[in-house]
């Protein structure tokens, strides 16, 4: 949530500076519409104030105008010569039309003075013919002031007050009034709050001046202040929102071209720079206004350019390093790992790239013997000869690889099998004719070649026949190690089957099955008498349980080797013995010795094979058997894998002593205590007597360099006696007990 | 110390009840003109039981209020003498203000002298025996008009005061006018119309009837009215009135030789205002007294 929340915030400069600016104008937006709004509040309520005030006016000018009228009607009533028409009205019409216009009394906004009698009829129509136009009664019906409303939108106020005698309270007459009212309003007021000339009337004939108000239209002055304060809010208004704007468009501008626009030229220079980081890229040839820009720019195109530079000098390193880590130093070709990547790329790269492929592999026969003999210098110059002459022989696309000691392979693509045999036969051909004693070698050295090969037009699983070249070439070079003529060996499934014809294909799916799953394994163990004290330990030797037959050693280290499954086999026997040990099936007070494969040593986990065997140890002697070659080939991790074994209470046996091409100088440092001579040695004893002598002083080397030594292959008392001669100390053979399930002590004794 | 403070108020006291004294019997009088049958307002004030009651006829349509005759008045009730100041009418019941030029003028010298007449037998019928009657300017000629008329009237002296005529082209009579108004009047025309008259250029609003009845007035008239007065006369005049620039310089000659006894006095006006009202009141109180 929180990451999503962080990634949702992960947004682009523009977005950032959009949103920060839509958020600050919606604000100052908001802001002027609050206050427009409380400006628009302000002059409503100054309107409506302006109306009540109005209202109150005009209430106060119609009672004004009212008392006024009434005073000049009462006035009027006691003028002498309204009295004096009352007495005689004889001249009325003059007095009405000329002398009452004259007088101070006269209003110009009446529209008609009459006098009544007391009957309250009109003294003396002035002007009958235009009674019409009149606005006053022929005769008064009711005192109360009137409006009249008129037609053509005249309004009229019309008074009437009681003319009295003037000694007493009698009534006389009546002296009506009907006047213009509008005008008058208009002419004998001062307004403050009323408009003036939106004075008027609505409605037609006669109301009560008492609902005048309900009559009367009328606007409030147009206060000027508020008015003006409301023009200049309005203004301000306008004017901030132009500015607004205005600013906004500046700062986009400013913003786009002091900010964005760097920023963006930056970016995109930065993801040139990251599309392709190792060509030099051009400087924006901008100029920003900001200097933090401009010094940013140079700034990382200094950086660039230094680490351009700095990266070239690594990848010079790395190509190095690489390089170094691919070459190998004895002979400066390609080594294990480079061969391994090489190896894997086509692999990788077979669904795309099908080309016909070839796999060779050199060896040079007996090379662990020959290094024993002329020593490690001149063994370290023959790899160096080898590998120089192998890589001259070879077309310039195909590196030699040394994979091994003695043991170059080289991948060849895009050729035949005959071009292949070609280049093959001619790497062979340069090494016989190298002139191998200028380093030293005074034999002829042999060299063994095993090729293996794949067309995809002859392929039915090119991807699996590819992967098995190595293992093909292997086998190819095996046969040829076994040929003295035919050094040069391809692989053809009929080695496999020359292979497999030694066992059935039965008994092939029995081991490897066996093997895989630890089923028909069945241990056999023949005694090994300790010549001294009497005391036993077992040999442990494989058999596979097949349909109520046996397979034998030979049979099962055939398969094993052309598979390469020593190391499950090895690992399925050292079970299976301990199963036994735990379950008691080994006599007491006896040992078990357990036959280990040069493959299964160099394990890393080779000592933990053996951990669980600790515990038994103080009653039980346990023997690991491991064959010279291997101790001789590893000599130094063999030492220390197998004195923390010794350590731990294990025994080392150096099994088959002199059946290969062993170095006497090895004998003194072999992290062993056991030394068992090969049968042949002890068949040997028989025999003349130089070679007699020569195992017996071996054996007196062994014994002084205070190994036990194991002899094997006793088959009658006369080898027994020789052996017990020779210095044994320890004898195994049929003479003391053939290889049985169960666990047996020896008759012989 | 309260001896001494009623000593120090006795004038206050005595003029408070002088003046309640007087008071008390001053009012506005409302008569009934019966041969007119219309209402008049005059101002009586009783005086002294045994000094003789004056009636005061104002001008030429002003009222009792016009401020001469009220001077007049004033002073005489000063002095003890009740006066009795009516305002004419002019065919308005109880008129109150002066009449304009303009006015419907419809009233005539008969009905004046007529409540005249009247009026003084209202003072007859409050008991007063001795009354002398005083006009101003044109009331003094309508006093003599009816003095003309009624010799019975029990009227001890006649003052006048400003005392002219009233027609004559010297005083602005038009005759076409006048011979309009006569016309008029024969053919029983009694229309208004505008005519000169006294202070009224051309816009006397009268009937022929009304304007014609004051042209009786002329100087020979008056002259000779005064002069055949049957009872003392006095007659008081401004050095300095303006009218006669009108009615000639003559005119105080002309009047001291009807046998009235004439008083001028030096710089008052027409209407003998500011310092020469006490003049004029000086010698009325004089007269009165030598009455």
């Amino acid at each position: 949530m929180a990451l999503g929340t962080k990634n949702f915030l992960i947004q682009p400069l523009k977005v950032y500076f959009l949103s920060f600016l839509f958020t600050g104008l919606v604000l100052l937006l908001f802001l002027n519409w609050s206050l427009y709004n409380e400006g628009q509040k302000i002059q409503q309520t100054v309107h409506k104030q302006a109306q009540v005030e109005a209202k109150k006016e005009m209430t106060a000018i119609f009672k004004k105008t009212l008392s006024e009228l009434r005073h000049s009607l009462k006035a009027l009533s006691e003028w002498d010569e309204v009295h004096q028409q009352l007495e005689d009205s004889s001249y009325y019409f003059y007095w009405h039309d000329d002398r009452l216009k004259e007088s101070q009394y006269f209003n110009k906004h009446y529209d008609q003075v009459e006098i009544y009698n007391r009957q309250k009829t009109l003294l003396a129509p002035s002007s009958l013919e235009k009674i019409s136009h009149k606005t006053l009664p022929l005769t008064i019906r009711s005192l109360t002031p009137t409006i009249v409303l008129t037609k053509n939108r005249e309004t009229h106020l019309n008074l009437f007050e009681p003319i009295y005698s003037r000694s007493t309270e009698q009534i006389l007459g009546y002296i009506g009034v009907s006047l213009d009212l509008l005008p008058y309003l208009q002419d004998e007021n001062t307004f403050y709050h009323v408009d003036k000339r939106t004075l008027s009337f609505s409605g037609k004939g006669d109301i009560p001046l008492s609902q005048i108000m309900e009559q009367v239209r009328y606007q409030p002055i147009a206060n000027p202040v508020t008015d003006y304060l409301w023009q200049l809010i309005q203004k301000f208004i306008l004017q901030l929102i132009i500015l607004l704007l205005v600013t906004s468009i500046l700062l986009s501008m400013i913003f786009n071209k002091l900010f964005y626009h760097p920023l963006e030229i930056i970016s995109q220079y930065l993801n040139r720079l990251k599309i392709n980081p190792k060509e030099p890229q051009q400087l924006p040839q901008k100029t920003f206004y900001l200097r933090e820009f401009q010094e940013l720019q140079a700034s990382i195109h200094n950086y660039h350019r230094d680490l351009q530079v700095t990266q070239q000098a690594l990848d010079n390193q790395n190509q190095t390093v690489w390089d170094q880590a691919r070459r190998d130093v004895l002979t400066n070709i390609y080594n294990r790992r480079a061969f391994d990547e090489a190896w894997n790329e086509l692999l990788m790269n077979l669904p795309h790239d099908k080309v016909s492929t070839g796999f060779m592999l050199f060896d040079c026969d007996f090379f662990k013997a020959l290094n024993d003999t002329y020593g490690h210098e001149i063994g370290d110059k023959v790899i160096r000869t080898c590998a120089l002459t192998i890589q001259q022989a070879l077309p310039m696309d195909c590196p030699p690889y040394r994979i091994g000691g003695d043991e170059f392979a080289v991948i060849l693509q895009n050729k035949n099998i005959e071009q292949i045999i070609a280049v093959a036969e001619k790497c062979l051909h340069a090494l016989r004719n190298y002139n191998f004693s200028s380093i030293g070698i005074k034999e002829k050295l042999s060299f063994s070649v095993g090729i293996s090969y794949v067309s995809p037009g002859e392929s039915t699983d090119f991807t699996n026949d590819i992967a098995s070249l190595p293992r093909q070439a292997d086998i190819a070079m095996y046969k040829a190690k076994q040929s003295h003529q035919d050094k040069v060996q391809c692989y053809h499934h009929q080695l496999e089957s020359q292979a497999h014809a030694l066992v059935s294909n039965e008994t092939v799916n029995t081991v490897v099955n066996a093997i895989h799953t630890g089923e028909n394994i069945e241990m056999h163990f023949q005694p090994i008498q300790s010549i001294k004290t009497g005391a036993v330990y077992f040999e442990s030797l494989i058999r596979i349980q097949n349909n109520n037959k046996l397979i034998y050693p030979n049979d099962i280290f055939a398969v094993v080797q052309r598979r390469r499954l020593e190391v499950e086999l090895d690992t399925q026997v050292i079970q299976a013995i301990l199963r036994m040990v735990i379950a008691g099936k080994l006599p007491k007070e006896t040992g078990v010795a357990i036959n280990i494969s040069g493959k299964t040593l160099l394990q890393p986990g080779f000592t933990s094979l053996f951990a669980d065997f600790i515990p038994y140890l103080k009653s039980f002697k346990v023997v690991i058997e491991v064959t010279e070659n291997i101790l001789i080939d590893h000599m130094e991790y063999a030492q220390t894998v197998l004195n923390e074994l010794r350590q731990q209470g294990f025994l080392i046996a150096l099994d088959d002593f002199g059946s290969g091409y062993s170095s006497i100088r090895y004998l003194a440092h072999m992290p062993v205590d056991i030394i068992k001579f090969d049968m042949s040695m002890t068949h040997a004893l028989k025999a003349d007597h130089k070679t007699k002598n020569i195992i017996k002083s071996t054996a007196e080397m062994v014994l002084r360099s205070g190994y036990d030594l194991v002899m094997e292959g006793i088959e009658d008392q006369e080898m027994y006696d020789n052996a017990q001669e020779a210095g044994a100390t320890h004898l195994q053979g049929y003479l003391l007990g053939k290889p049985n399930i169960t666990p047996t002590l020896p008759k012989h004794g | 110390m309260k001896l001494h403070w009623f000593t120090k108020q006795l004038p206050y006291i005595a003029l408070f009840l002088l003046v309640a004294t007087f008071q008390a019997k001053a009012g506005n009088v409302v008569h009934t003109i019966s041969a007119l049958n219309i209402k008049a307002d005059a101002e009586f004030v009783e005086g002294d039981a045994d000094k003789t009651a004056v009636l005061i006829l104002h001008g030429f349509l002003t009222t009792n209020r016009f401020h001469t005759v009220l001077a007049m008045a004033q002073a005489l009730q000063s002095e003890g003498y009740t006066t009795l100041t009516p305002t004419l009418t002019l065919n308005i019941p109880q008129r109150q203000n002066p009449l304009k030029c303009n006015s419907i003028h419809t009233h005539t010298l008969e009905r004046d002298v007529i409540e005249m007449t009247e009026w003084i037998q209202y003072l007859h019928d409050k008991g007063y025996q001795k009354i002398v009657l005083l006009g101003h300017s044109s009331g003094s000629q309508e006093l003599i008009e009816l003095l003309n008329n009624h010799h019975d009237l029990g009227i001890k002296a006649a003052i006048f005061t400003s005392l002219f005529y009233l027609t004559g082209e010297e005083v602005g009579i038009q005759p076409n006018e006048v011979h309009f108004a006569q016309q008029a009047l024969k053919e029983h025309r009694n229309q208004l119309y505008n005519y000169s008259f006294l202070f009224c250029k051309g816009n006397y609003y009268a009937t022929p009837k009304s304007f014609l009845s004051y042209l009786k007035l002329n100087r020979p008239y008056i002259l000779d009215s005064l002069k055949n007065l049957t009872i003392p006369s006095y007659t008081i005049m401004g050095e300095l009135d303006k009218r006669y620039q009108t009615v000639g310089n003559d005119w105080l000659n002309a009047l001291d030789k009807t046998g009235t006894h004439l008083t001028t006095i030096g710089g008052a006006n027409h209407f003998f205002s500011s310092e020469h009202e006490f003049d004029l009141h000086d010698v009325l109180i004089q007269i009165m007294q030598n009455l």
